[in-house]
């Protein structure tokens, strides 16, 4: 009886042979196999010569010798087994690859070839071969195969190496697919995927990644309160372990929008409560289309700041009176002072442009987590405490409204930007400690991000900025459409879920290079589970069955903590000799 | 079973040769392979691509009378002054026992001598490189290729089984396969062929 394979003899197996192709549209491979144990989105490698090429497959295509050989149903005409020599040879199926890396690999380890060329790599007269952008192209007949687990493991890294992060495993083979942490918090990066595609699971799993990982802080505006806490699967009813639940106060705090806030009943680390010297003009004009303000408000508020200072004008403005008359000794009514109307006479300003930002502005100032004094600097407790290296969930509780989140987190980037600059100048000029890397976690972002927007927030300028300042943004969204494309080609890691609209489908994939090649492949991902990975921040797009957020994700995490600690190293450090 | 003598050399060239031979002897069918020596230790292959039968004035006045007794038809197919006239297309020959499936160095010589080959022989000869021969039968434009290769694979393809090698007609006929797939008409019509000459094909393989 034949010995079964292993999975990486099958692997290893060809499964067809390069018969045409180019660069620039793409690679095909005759398939030697059935059509259905490749399927799109695999990861192939073709080994040509001393080289070993890599790419994704990204369509399959049904061919013929002879258009009539397909036309034709000659297995009702034919003998059965002659019928199937016959498809055999003629009609066949080709796969669609997309070369993207290259590996020089050497001549046969076998041959004498390979001493030399080793020795010359040992000798620094060769750099160390690693993988680079596809420039050539394989031979004809070239053999191609499906990816085994250490290809993936050379291009994506080895899991077991620290920074690497298994975000899941590849479709056919289950073979684990990392992203390099280090270089995923080096530029802003998204995630996107229709509503239930399992959006929110995925960012915990790649937050759970930072964290665990430690090398960068981690601030999460958590619009809907699901990441912190434990939460329920609105699909299964089963338990999701919540941030904090799983690495502890210690390392995850958890901040409550508002003075009195709870969050699914549980008090959070600290309440962030704003002053009213915290909100500036900037903070107003963003809000310009949530509160639909006219054009004439950045006048308005310039005069605000101009009569009462940056730091005043927000409470004056909020004292000021409206509809507020008095009568002069002519008996005329003129404006009574302390009301919107005598402000704006006296400061040069339209009364009725003042008075309808006034107006307007009175969502804002009945928010109740503005206040005039508050208790603590919550802002500046929040920055420090990821200065050290926490990492904070800062909760909306009931709050949840676009004003809200649109308001403060806007706030709170906008000081962190300006304290992450601080420090970034000061490690240049004067040898300070290195700034701690910060990630943003924004969810709905196109509401901070859209066209209209984007020119304004301190989001787009992080966007913009890279690691310049050392904080980068990760943006959840559902409708990547929405998101100015500015923002969007600055994106470097993408992890795609399905999209159903082609316009999402088209933005996700904006400022990339074989954009034409992916489109399918994400417009027929499966609803759940299956992402692609794309992006500067990865080697080369792959797609992905992304893992599970579930107990063994979280006894893997903390296996591999526990393999951190190195006993014996420990003993002989104490206990040298 | 053991080569057969069944005629003579008429005329030949390169590519073929006609062989006559008497009605009375046992001659091969269409599509059989024969074989002659062109010496000592050089043999020509060949398969049988035509069988002709020619006629005489005497075979013409008999066919223009009546009442033709049986004895009188038997008289003439048996003792017929022009012989039965074989058509062989060469397909290869042997030089000491080494089979090569390039055309024969020389044609025949007139009044050399023709056999039927051996199941063995078919075997060996068949079996050898990697189908080059079918490329003389492909190459043949006024043959009914079609048949022909049915024929052979029939003859051939039995041979082969007899020593258990159910594989070789799976090969060959993957190997025409290849070698017609971008002719659609002439592919189709081996393919026809072949399954009416090889009904068994499918339960074989």
């Amino acid at each position: 009886m034949a010995e079964s394979k292993t999975s990486t003899e099958i692997s290893l197996q060809p499964v067809g042979y390069v018969v045409s192709g180019g660069l620039k549209e793409n690679l095909n491979v005759r398939l030697t196999v059935p059509a259905q144990e490749v399927q799109e989105g695999s990861f192939i490698v073709i080994e040509s010569s001393d080289w070993q090429f890599y790419g994704i497959a990204t369509d399959l295509q049904l061919g013929a010798t002879d258009p009539r050989f397909a036309d034709e149903q000659s297995e009702t005409r034919l003998p059965s087994a002659l019928a199937a020599l016959l498809h055999g040879q003629t009609l066949f199926t080709n796969l669609v690859v997309m070369p993207a890396l290259m590996l020089e690999r050497g001549p046969d380890p076998s041959s004498p070839l390979y001493s030399v060329w080793r020795a010359s790599i040992d000798s620094g007269d060769k750099e160390e071969p690693r993988p680079m952008p596809v420039k050539t192209l394989p031979a004809h007949h070239a053999q191609a195969r499906l990816a085994a687990s250490q290809d993936i493991a050379e291009i994506f890294g080895d899991p077991e190496e620290p920074g690497n992060f298994s975000v899941g495993t590849t479709r056919e083979q289950n073979h684990p697919v990392c992203l390099n942490l280090e270089k995923f918090v080096q530029r802003s990066s998204g995630i996107f995927g229709a509503t239930g595609t399992g959006k929110s699971f995925l960012t915990r799993i790649l937050l759970a990644g930072l964290i665990d990982h430690d090398k960068a802080s981690v601030l999460v505006y958590d619009m809907h309160n699901e990441y912190g806490l434990d939460d329920t699967a609105s699909d299964t009813g089963k338990n999701v372990v919540g941030l904090r639940t799983a690495f502890g106060r210690a390392k995850v705090q958890i901040v409550g929008l508002g003075g009195d806030t709870k969050i699914r009943e549980t008090v959070p680390d600290f309440n962030l409560v704003l002053g009213y010297r915290d909100i500036t003009a900037a903070d107003i004009e963003l809000l310009t289309r949530e509160l639909n303000l006219k054009e004439t408000t950045p006048t308005t508020l310039d005069a605000l700041v101009t009569s009462f200072g940056q730091e005043g004008w927000f409470k004056a403005f909020k004292n000021m009176k409206t509809d507020s008359w008095i009568e002069d000794e002519n008996g005329k009514k003129i404006p009574a002072p302390g009301s919107v109307a005598y402000w704006a006479n006296s400061s040069g300003v339209n009364v009725m442009a003042a008075e309808g930002l006034h107006s307007k502005l009175k969502r804002v100032f009945n928010l109740d987590y503005i206040i005039e004094v508050p208790p603590s600097d919550t802002i500046r407790d929040i920055i420090e405490a990821l200065k050290k290296g926490k990492h904070i969930v800062l909760s909306f509780g009931r709050h949840e409204t676009d004003l809200d989140y649109l308001l403060v987190s806007n706030l709170l980037t906008r000081r962190i930007r300006d304290e992450w600059e601080k420090l970034t100048n000061t490690f240049r000029s004067q040898s300070a400690p290195e700034p701690r890397p910060l990630v943003i976690a924004v969810e709905e972002a196109h509401k901070l991000l859209n066209r209209e927007m984007a020119a304004q927030t301190t989001f787009s300028t992080i966007a913009r900025e890279m690691r310049k300042y050392y904080v980068t943004l990760l943006v959840i969204d559902q409708r990547p459409s929405q998101i100015y494309d500015e923002v969007m080609s600055q994106l470097g890691t993408r992890v795609c879920g399905w999209l159903g609209d082609d316009d999402d489908v088209a933005a996700a994939l904006s400022g990339l290079a074989s954009r034409d090649a992916l489109r399918g492949m994400l417009a027929r991902l499966q609803p759940k589970e299956e992402v692609l990975l794309l992006g500067w921040g990865v080697p080369m797009p792959i797609l992905v069955r992304s893992r599970r957020y579930d107990d063994q994700f979280w006894k893997e995490i903390k296996s591999a903590k526990k393999g951190d600690f190195d006993r014996d190293k420990t003993i002989s450090t104490m206990w040298p000799g | 079973m053991s080569e057969i003598h069944i005629g003579r050399l008429l005329r030949a060239n390169t590519r073929g040769c006609v062989a006559g031979c008497q009605i009375n002897q046992p001659f091969p069918a269409f599509g059989s392979m024969v074989s002659i020596p062109l010496d000592e230790n050089t043999k020509a292959y060949g398969l049988v691509t035509d069988i002709h039968i020619d006629d005489d004035g005497l075979v013409r006045q008999l066919a223009a009378s009546d009442n033709l007794p049986e004895e009188i038809i038997q008289d003439n197919r048996l003792n017929r002054n022009v012989p039965v006239e074989l058509s062989v297309l060469f397909i290869g020959s042997s030089d000491n026992g080494r089979v090569s499936h390039l055309l024969p160095p020389r044609p025949p010589l007139s009044l050399d001598r023709m056999f039927t080959c051996s199941e063995e022989e078919i075997r060996t000869f068949t079996s050898s490189g990697r189908f080059g021969y079918l490329r003389h039968i492909l190459g043949a434009l006024d043959l009914p290729a079609p048949d022909l290769l049915a024929a052979h694979l029939m003859q051939a393809g039995k041979a082969h089984a007899a020593n258990d090698n159910t594989a070789w007609a799976k090969d060959a006929i993957q190997e025409i396969i290849t070698l017609l797939r971008d002719d659609h008409a002439v592919l189709t019509a081996v393919l026809g062929a072949i399954a009416d000459a090889y009904p068994g094909f499918a339960a074989e393989n």
